[in-house]
C-alpha cells in the first residue's frame, strides 16, 4: 500500500490511457516520463544532499562535544538551505588566466557522472529509473567520469595547487577503482547477473545477504569507495592543510556548490550500491521497501562520516601502498577464493 | 604472517578509536549557547566597577577621598570633591574610563569606605565609545543589587 513504485506504476498506466483516448503518440509519453523522472532524481539528490551537509556537521559536531549549528530554525536545520541559496547567489569569478571551457565544463562532467548513476539505483520495489542488464557495470563506467572532471578543474584553473589536487584524486580514484571493481566481481559471481533488481532479489532473506557471503569484499568496497569519493581517511586531494581545497581552489559560487553537490552525491551513491550490493537492498520485514533502503544507507552514509571524524589522513606513498601492494592482492584472493567456493 | 597480525592490529586500532568518538557522540556537548545560557558568575569575580550606596538613605558610600584615583594604574578614575548640605565630602564628578580599565581591583582593595567594587557584571559592550565613560549616576546604577558576601 504504501509502496511508490506501484504508485509510479498506476501514474503510468493512467498516462497512457489518456494519451491513447486522445490519440498522442506514446513516444511523448515516454519523454515526458523521462523529464519527469530526472526531476525527481534531481529533487531526490538535492534534498538528500542538503540533509546529508547538514547531518554531517551535527555529527561532527556532537562527536566533538559541540553542538554544530544551532540557530537558523530547530537544531539549525535551516542551515544548509541558506548555504545553498548563498552559493547560488554569489558572484561567479573565473581566473583570467584559466582555459575558459575546461574551466567551464568541469563542474558539469562531475555533476552530471554523480547524477547519472542514480538511475540504476533500486531505492525500493520496483522503484527503478531504468532496470539495464548491465547496471552494476554501467554504474561502475560512469562514475570513473568523474576522474576527468576533477583532472580537468584541476588543470584547466591554471594554479599550482588545483594541478596537484586534479593529479592526486586522478592518481587515486583509478587506483582505487581497481579493487572497487573486483570487490564487486565476487557479488556479480553469486548472482550470475549485473542487474541490480535481479542482485536484490538473490538476497531476499537477512541470510543471504552478501556481507555475510562476502564479509571480505564488503570492507574491500567500502574502503575503496571512501578512497573513490576523496573523503577522510583519503581525502589527499583536497588536504586543507597542504593543498588548500585541492582541484576546486578557483571555483566559487555555483560552479564550486556543483562540486560540493556532487561529492555529496557521491556519498550517498556508493552507501546506496553498498546497500544494494551487500545489505540485501530495499529487502526488509513489516515497513515498505523504499523506507528499509533509506534506513540502511543512511546508516552506511553515518558510517562514512563516522570515519571522516575518526581517523587521521594517510600520506601519499602510504594510501598509493595501501591501494596497490594490499587492497588489490586481497581483492583477488576474495575473487580466487568466490571463484573456487561458489 | 608478519601482515596478518599487522591487519588484525590495525583493525582493532581503528575500531577503538571509533568506540572513542561514538561514545562522545552520545555524549550531551559541553558547548554552552551563550545569548540564551549565561554562566553564573563567581561571587569574587572582577567584572564592571560599581559605586555602592547606603540600601536605607540612597546615598553613595564614597567620601572622595581620591585614593582609588591616586592607586589606579591607568588612571582610568576621575574624581571632583565637593561639600553636601551637613558639610560632609562627598564626589561631585566620579568617572570611571571602562575602555581603559585593566580589572586589576586595587581601587576596590585599596577604598577604606567599601564604597567601590568590582561587581560579577560582564555585559557592557557598546556600538559607541564614548559610552564607556562610566559618569556617576551609571556607577551607582550598577553597583544597586550587590549583595555582600563573605568575601567583600
Amino acid at each position: 500500500m504504501l509502496e511508490l513504485g506501484t504508485l509510479f506504476e498506476n501514474i503510468y498506466l493512467w498516462g497512457e490511457n489518456l494519451f491513447t483516448q486522445w490519440g498522442v503518440p506514446l513516444f511523448w509519453l515516454e519523454l515526458l516520463g523521462m523529464l519527469i523522472v530526472a526531476a525527481i532524481i534531481l529533487a531526490f539528490m538535492s534534498l538528500s544532499v542538503l540533509f546529508m551537509v547538514w547531518w554531517e556537521r551535527k555529527v561532527s559536531g556532537h562527536m566533538q562535544s559541540r553542538f554544530g549549528p544551532m540557530r537558523t530554525g530547530w537544531h539549525g536545520w535551516l542551515q544548509t538551505i541558506i548555504d545553498a541559496i548563498k552559493l547560488i547567489l554569489k558572484e561567479d569569478t573565473t581566473p583570467e588566466k584559466a582555459d575558459k571551457a575546461g574551466y567551464f565544463f568541469a563542474p558539469l562532467i562531475v555533476f552530471v557522472s554523480a547524477f547519472m548513476a542514480y538511475v540504476c539505483i533500486p531505492f525500493g520495489k520496483g522503484l527503478i529509473v531504468k532496470d539495464l542488464n548491465i547496471g552494476i557495470l554501467y554504474i561502475m563506467a560512469i562514475t570513473t567520469f568523474t576522474v576527468i572532471g576533477l583532472l580537468a578543474a584541476g588543470w584547466c584553473s591554471n594554479n599550482k595547487f588545483s594541478v596537484l589536487g586534479g593529479l592526486r584524486s586522478a592518481a587515486q580514484i583509478i587506483s582505487y577503482e581497481i579493487p572497487l571493481t573486483l570487490s564487486v566481481l565476487g557479488v556479480v559471481l553469486l548472482t550470475q547477473s549485473l542487474s541490480m533488481q535481479s542482485i536484490v532479489n538473490s538476497q531476499k532473506h537477512i541470510w543471504e545477504w552478501y556481507i555475510f557471503r562476502q564479509p571480505l569484499g564488503f570492507l574491500i568496497y567500502i574502503v575503496a569507495a571512501i578512497a573513490e569519493i576523496n573523503r577522510v581517511p583519503f581525502d589527499i586531494p583536497e588536504a586543507e592543510q597542504e593543498l588548500v581545497a585541492g582541484f576546486n581552489v578557483e571555483y566559487s559560487g555555483i560552479k564550486f556548490a556543483m562540486f560540493f553537490f556532487a561529492e555529496y552525491g557521491n556519498l550517498f551513491l556508493v552507501s546506496a550500491i553498498a546497500t544494494t550490493l551487500f545489505l540485501g537492498g530495499w529487502n526488509g520485514p513489516l515497513l515498505p521497501s523504499w523506507v528499509w533502503f533509506f534506513i540502511k544507507s543512511f546508516f552506511l552514509v553515518f558510517v562514512i562520516m563516522w570515519f571522516r571524524w575518526t581517523f587521521p589522513r594517510l600520506r601519499v606513498d602510504q594510501l598509493m601502498g595501501f591501494a596497490w601492494k594490499f587492497l588489490l592482492p586481497l581483492a583477488f584472493i576474495n575473487l580466487i577464493l568466490t571463484g573456487l567456493l561458489a | 604472517m608478519n601482515i596478518i597480525k599487522r591487519t588484525f592490529d590495525g583493525i582493532y586500532n581503528l575500531l577503538k578509536g571509533m568506540k572513542v568518538t561514538l561514545r562522545y557522540f552520545f555524549k550531551p556537548a559541553i558547548t554552552l549557547q551563550y545569548p540564551k545560557e549565561k554562566w553564573t558568575m563567581p561571587e569574587r569575580s572582577r567584572g564592571m566597577v560599581g559605586l555602592l550606596s547606603d540600601p536605607e538613605t540612597g546615598k553613595l558610600n564614597c567620601t572622595a577621598c581620591l585614593i582609588c584615583m591616586r592607586n589606579c594604574p591607568v588612571r582610568a578614575i576621575q574624581i571632583t570633591q565637593k561639600k553636601d548640605e551637613e558639610g560632609k565630602r562627598v564626589p561631585d564628578e566620579f568617572t570611571i574610563e571602562a575602555g581603559l580599565c585593566i580589572y586589576c581591583g586595587i581601587c576596590e582593595e585599596s577604598c577604606p569606605f567599601n564604597a567601590i567594587k568590582m561587581i560579577p557584571k560582564y555585559e557592557f559592550s557598546t556600538f559607541d565609545k564614548k559610552q564607556l565613560t562610566h559618569k556617576k549616576e551609571r556607577l551607582a546604577e550598577i553597583g544597586r543589587g550587590f549583595k555582600y558576601n563573605k568575601w567583600s
